[in-house]
């Protein structure tokens, strides 16, 4: 009952004021309309929309329901990571609306109910291709976030091992490689999320990078990151050090750490890479990789590691692959053995539901037959219920 | 046109050879075209009069000619739209100009959504956002009234002013659409977005098409004095 209610009270909205009092005016109008029994007005908002922003309180109820992250949270969260397409729909609604699905909700029974002086446990979000995944480990990252923990956040790592220009021999262990500019460009987004850690966090031993620069033992973390950005040539030895300092650290309790990884199976996958020699680099040559790989080593206490497995990107796999076995590969997932499966499916048939009414109601499904039955059964066969392909079809339409 | 090309060949039958159609369907007479619109087949049989129960009794029995593939039942196709990508289309690569067609109109309709959000309440009914009724309306902004031919008199050739068909119109305001979008743009601009460009301009009665519409206009007002040597 209160439930049903909530949805047709008018509510101030936390977003800047011109937006406020257009979707105040918006929810009384469309709470007004959907009183009248004759008209066919727009449906109550209660059954796509939820106005709980905190991911602590996400509960069943709110299963299938959209709820909002306001743009600056956006903007400080997740400087990267947000799939390309959904950072387009922010643009065009200007808001973002996140759906709260199963998947989401088991892992946050999981985290609230882990024991951080056990080792971390990991879990890997799994699926077909475009079923939510990644915003799934969004999701995760917000509600991390909002409680307070550290996030470690690797947007892609199939960009570690593709498409590198440049490759510099490691100056710290010989037959490594560098990879500077995707080090820096990480480290740059990581300073962006994670500003307060960096000043706190500080550094247990000393680093000499070069024979003129080095970090003294005590100095926060975050000149180890300004020392990476400024000598991009380091960048790589910075990313390094950052992760051996939070792995070591996080035991203390003083913070909490989730290591959020999209796209692991990279990691013990093949590189298109070639070596001046032109022969191919393994991954484990790779210094951004070699150091990634032991932080998903379950070795260290205080937090977590999410991961999400992606075809996608990934290099010679085949298109239909989509289980842990077929992408992590033996070697893979006997790293990552034991881990805690958590699969993603297609929308139900209440998800589809509001996602379609979501659609409707921010005006992004403009065909007039899209309205109609016909219509959305039409949508719902063509798209199969998967989330892409319904993004997809809904785009021209 | 079979016609008269039939009875001429059947006078000067001694010294032409037999003239036979180019474009020719194989299927017998009795075969009847397929009927996809679903609204047809949904109308209960309370609601028929009787020559319809009559028709679609008979329809039951006759044989049914193969459905093109370019026919659809989806309650979103459109006969234009249709035939745009098929002009876009290059080297048969349906896929390519489908997917650039629904790029394009999702462009029109992010561009279209922004304004619409960013504009004040008052001027919020102004602002058209459905990409099909932009695409419409921008292609009838295109289509000439007048058009030109060359007829040949005297040994001189001259510009002269001739009524157009409706197919001829559209067909003229699609081929200006596609050329202006493939010729006249930045060698990194993807199609989609110039296409976008070019719509909304037409959509507003602004643009190069619209002027090219206007400059046809314009020639053929001028060459006003020679449309009596249009015979038909």
């Amino acid at each position: 009952m209160l439930r049903s209610l909530r949805g047709l009270l008018c509510r101030p909205r936390k977003l800047d004021h011109g937006y406020a009092l257009h979707t105040a005016a918006k929810d009384c109008l469309s709470a007004a309309v959907s009183q009248d029994a004759h008209t066919p007005a727009p449906t109550p908002r209660a059954v796509f929309y939820t106005s709980e922003n905190n991911p602590a309180n996400h509960g069943e109820q709110h299963e299938g329901r959209h709820y909002s992250i306001p743009l600056e949270e956006v903007r400080a969260v997740f400087p990267h990571g947000l799939p390309y397409r959904f950072q387009q729909q922010i643009k065009t609604f200007n808001e973002a609306f996140l759906m709260v699905r199963k998947p989401a909700l088991e892992l946050f029974s999981y985290l609230k109910s882990s024991n951080f002086a056990h080792p971390a446990v990991r879990y890997v979000i799994y699926g077909e291709k475009g079923t939510g995944k990644t915003m799934t480990l969004c999701h995760v990252i917000h509600y991390c976030t909002r409680q307070g923990w550290l996030v470690l956040h690797i947007p892609d790592a199939h960009l570690w091992v593709k498409n590198c220009r440049e490759l510099l021999q490691s100056s710290y262990k010989k037959g490594r490689l560098d990879q500077p500019l995707q080090a820096s460009s990480w480290l740059k987004n990581f300073k962006t999320s994670n500003e307060r850690f960096l000043k706190e966090i500080k550094t247990q031993r000393r680093y000499v990078w070069d024979k003129r620069e080095s970090t003294e033992q005590g100095r926060p973390l975050g000149e180890v990151v300004e020392q990476g950005l400024a000598r991009v040539r380091s960048a790589s030895d910075a990313v390094g050090v950052v992760l051996k300092e939070l792995k070591q650290q996080s035991h203390l309790g003083s913070f909490r750490l989730l290591v959020a990884v999209d796209g692991v199976n990279a990691l013990w996958g093949q590189t298109t890479l070639k070596k001046e020699d032109k022969s191919r680099v393994s991954p484990e040559e790779l210094t951004l990789v070699y150091n990634l790989r032991k932080m998903m080593m379950n070795d260290w206490t205080g937090g977590a590691i999410v991961t999400t497995l992606s075809q996608t990107g990934s290099l010679f796999k085949p298109s239909s692959a989509y289980l842990p076995q077929e992408l992590l590969g033996k070697e893979g997932f006997d790293a990552l053995d034991p881990f805690v499966p958590i699969p993603v499916p297609n929308y139900s048939h209440r998800e589809f539901e509001s996602c379609y009414r979501y659609y409707l109601d921010r005006k992004w499904l403009q065909h007039e037959n899209a309205r109609t039955e016909d219509g959305k059964e039409e949508l719902r066969f063509l798209s199969g219920s998967n989330p892409r392909q319904l993004d997809r079809l809904a785009g021209p339409l | 046109m079979a016609a008269p090309m039939a009875a001429l060949g059947g006078r000067l039958r001694a010294w032409l050879p037999r003239l036979t159609q180019v474009r020719w369907s194989r299927y017998n007479p009795s075969y009847i075209e397929p009927e996809v619109n679903k609204e047809l087949y949904r109308k209960p049989p309370v609601e028929l009069a009787e020559e319809e129960k009559e028709k679609l009794e008979r329809k039951a029995l006759q044989p049914v000619k193969a459905a093109p593939p370019s026919l659809s039942s989806s309650v979103f196709s459109d006969p234009m739209i249709s035939k745009f990508t098929n002009m876009m289309m290059k080297d048969g690569n349906k896929v390519l100009a489908r997917s650039l067609m629904a790029q394009t109109l999702e462009a029109i309709k992010r561009k279209q959504l922004e304004k619409y959000h960013k504009a004040p309440a008052d001027e919020k009914e102004t602002i058209e956002c459905n990409p099909y009724v932009i695409f419409h309306q921008a292609l009838k902004n295109c289509q000439p009234i007048i058009g030109l031919t060359s007829i040949t008199r005297g040994g001189k050739s001259y510009q002269v002013p001739v009524p157009l068909t409706d197919n001829r119109k559209r067909f003229l305001a699609m081929k200006w659409m596609i050329t202006e979008c493939r010729e006249n743009k930045h060698r990194r601009t993807l199609m989609p977005e110039k296409l976008s460009q070019e719509l909304l301009q037409a959509y507003s009665n602004e643009g190069p098409i619209i002027k090219k519409k206007h400059m046809l206009h314009k020639m053929a007002e001028a060459n006003r004095a020679y449309a009596h040597y249009r015979w038909w």
